[in-house]
């Protein structure tokens, strides 16, 4: 299938969003809520699976069922351009992170990343479902069994929370990566995982027991704050969990004076 | 050769690779072409690699630094293989062998997972297929003790609703003729006479026998008394009430009657049916045999039992008594009763007990 070609701009710092300029004629997919804004001529068809199945009705079932499992929606929403001119169509990334766009032909048309990356992409590019295969690592990389592959040669956008770095490893050359930042990699990269090394550091060292390893040639790209951790934090220092609200009370309370004293432990 | 698509890594080459086409040699050589470059690679070590270890992985190193030429393409991937010289062949095996064993890895683990989801989930459709053997399994491993204990709830609740007299000649009578028909039995057997005019008579579990005053006046002899306590007392040995509780309550409350618990409700509800339970025509045929049995093992006469069934049969076609609501007596069980006794041997020794003085305690009804 032809891919089309898209022209893009990010905007935002840390809480990003990703316009995607279309041709007429042209269309790209998006993650289903994703949309932000659209200008006039652009249409919106919502497809069952992800919009590249060319088969029959169990091709489309199946496509959706793979798009159940990586956490996507059963259904995406196709934005076509109908308008004369170019026009305009906005995805929002959903939480604090950052956005990458990724040539998947720059990167041999394949692009394994962790489920619920997917943000948006060109028409034509394929939302599969890639199972670790690799028991331990299934167990304990920290991305589960189920990953997402992008295929196709179109420009896909992938997003992920905190800052995100794009690193490109040279053949054998190892990184070792707590578990659950990792975000996206060339299917060449080699992802395993290796025990922390001593048992006091797996207790108490608190990076848990294994570590995530991706082995070169290829590009990475990982996630400085997953969204879970992120989430951890909110939900701990929440006051209905039992967290201090700092600087909230009065002068007399525990506010100012339990925040002098309590300093602070962030 | 084929050439076949692959991936080239290296120094001075972009880090998402290169995508390269690759020839094998007559020279055990690899043939590197790209638009731009050509390379000539030798002295290859093979390995599976990347993502589940499905592609190849080939390597070698030159004056610049090492290369990898990576073919994940599963097209791509025969045609290499079909290509490679057969020095290679011992590292492509390997490869293959690393990629098969992570597959075959995951399989059993998923086949583990699936299992420890399945396994459960068909075992409780076995249960509740197999309920009514399930349910037997459990009322032959309740123990009599608490079947005794079970047997007393009821006997407290049938005072609630019934005047029960304990003692005096017709109970020592039923004690009498009762002993006969227990003889070996692990139950400790307690005989009431209950204040009713209806011709009817129970066992609850745990060896509580209680018969009907109404009874005692309508018989004409003690054996067809012993009649119908060998049929009460059979239905006690073999546990019908109990799996009339387990059918009517189901699987829960035996569970916790296995384990001793009585404080449920759910047992409560159940034992006020017990008294008032029919049983299935199977689980009156078993007691007839059964009470036919003991009354032989006895010496009792069992024509008794035959004369109190035809005398129901009589008193059915005046006013259905109550016992009929509960023992459905009919033709055919007694047609079987006689097949059963003419086959036996005719000498049986008189019961030494005097009606008259049996019904004298009892009040006039």
């Amino acid at each position: 299938m032809a891919m089309d070609v898209v022209d893009y701009e990010i905007f935002g710092n840390e809480m990003q969003y990703v316009e995607v300029e279309l041709d007429p004629g042209e269309a790209a997919i998006g993650e289903a809520g994703a949309m932000m804004y659209m200008q006039d001529g652009i249409e919106m068809d919502t497809v069952f699976g992800d919009g590249s199945q060319q088969g029959g009705f169990f091709g489309k079932v199946l496509g959706a069922g793979k798009r159940l499992l990586t956490g996507e929606g059963l259904f995406t929403t196709i934005f076509h351009n109908e308008g004369r001119g170019k026009r305009r169509v906005a995805f929002a990334a959903p939480y604090p992170g950052k956005i990458i766009p990724v040539q998947l032909s720059g990167i041999g048309g394949t692009l394994i990343c962790q489920k619920d990356a997917f943000l948006c992409a060109a028409k034509g590019v394929s939302l599969g479902i890639a199972f670790q295969k690799k028991l331990g690592v299934g167990l304990f990389g920290g991305e589960g069994f189920i990953m997402q592959k992008l295929e196709g040669d179109g420009l896909a956008f992938v997003h992920a929370g905190g800052t995100l770095k794009e690193l490109v490893l040279s053949p054998g050359e190892s990184l070792r990566i707590d578990t659950g930042c990792i975000v996206a990699f060339q299917p060449t990269v080699d992802f395993d995982i290796k025990y922390v090394g001593k048992v006091k550091s797996a207790i108490f060292g608190g990076e848990g027991l294994f570590f995530a390893t991706l082995t070169g040639p290829g590009k990475v790209w990982l996630q400085s704050l997953p969204l879970s951790r992120l989430a951890n934090r909110i939900i701990l220092s929440a006051p209905a969990a039992g967290g201090r609200s700092v600087g909230q009370g009065s002068v007399l309370g525990a506010g100012i004076l339990g925040g002098i004293l309590g300093g602070s432990d962030d | 050769m084929t050439p076949f698509p692959a991936r080239l890594f290296g120094p001075q080459l972009p880090g998402s690779g290169v995508a390269v086409t690759g020839v094998w040699q007559e020279d055990d050589r690899l043939q590197i072409v790209s638009p731009e470059q050509e390379w000539s690679a030798t002295n290859l070590s093979i390995t599976a690699s990347g993502f589940n270890a499905q592609g190849i992985k080939i390597s070698w190193q030159d004056d610049r630094g090492e290369y990898v030429l990576f073919i994940d393409d599963v097209i791509a991937r025969d045609l290499c293989l079909a290509g490679a010289p057969a020095l290679y062949a011992p590292q492509l095996q390997r490869a293959g062998r690393e990629k098969s064993s992570v597959e075959r890895r995951f399989r059993c683990g998923w086949a583990v997972l699936s299992g420890l989801l399945v396994i459960p989930v068909l075992l409780i459709v076995l249960l509740l297929l197999k309920q009514d053997v399930v349910a037997n399994w459990l009322i032959q491993h309740i123990p009599v003790q608490q079947e005794a204990r079970i047997g007393d709830m009821v006997l407290s609740r049938s005072r609630l609703s019934m005047q029960l007299i304990e003692s005096g000649p017709s109970v020592e009578a039923l004690a009498r003729i009762g002993a006969k028909l227990t003889t070996n039995s692990p139950h400790r057997y307690r005989w009431f006479v209950a204040n009713q005019k209806e011709i009817n008579a129970f066992a609850a579990p745990g060896g509580v026998v209680v018969v009907n005053a109404g009874l005692l006046h309508a018989v004409s002899s003690p054996e067809e008394l012993a009649g119908v306590l060998a049929h009460e007392i059979a239905h006690a040995e073999l546990r019908h009430s109990l799996k009339g509780i387990a059918k009517s309550l189901g699987l829960r409350a035996l569970v916790s009657l296995a384990l001793g618990d009585y404080g449920g409700t759910a047992l409560a509800e159940g034992l006020k049916k017990v008294t008032e339970l029919g049983f299935s025509r199977e689980a009156e045929r078993e007691a007839d045999l059964e009470g036919l049995r003991r009354l032989v093992a006895a010496g009792i006469d069992p024509q008794g039992m035959v004369r109190f069934f035809e005398l129901l049969e009589k008193e059915q076609q005046l006013t259905p008594p109550e016992f009929l609501s509960t023992h459905p007596a009919n033709t055919e069980r007694i047609a079987a009763l006689k097949r059963e006794i003419a086959l036996l041997p005719q000498d049986w020794q008189p019961l030494e007990i005097d009606l008259a003085i049996l019904r004298s305690g009892l009040p006039q009804l």
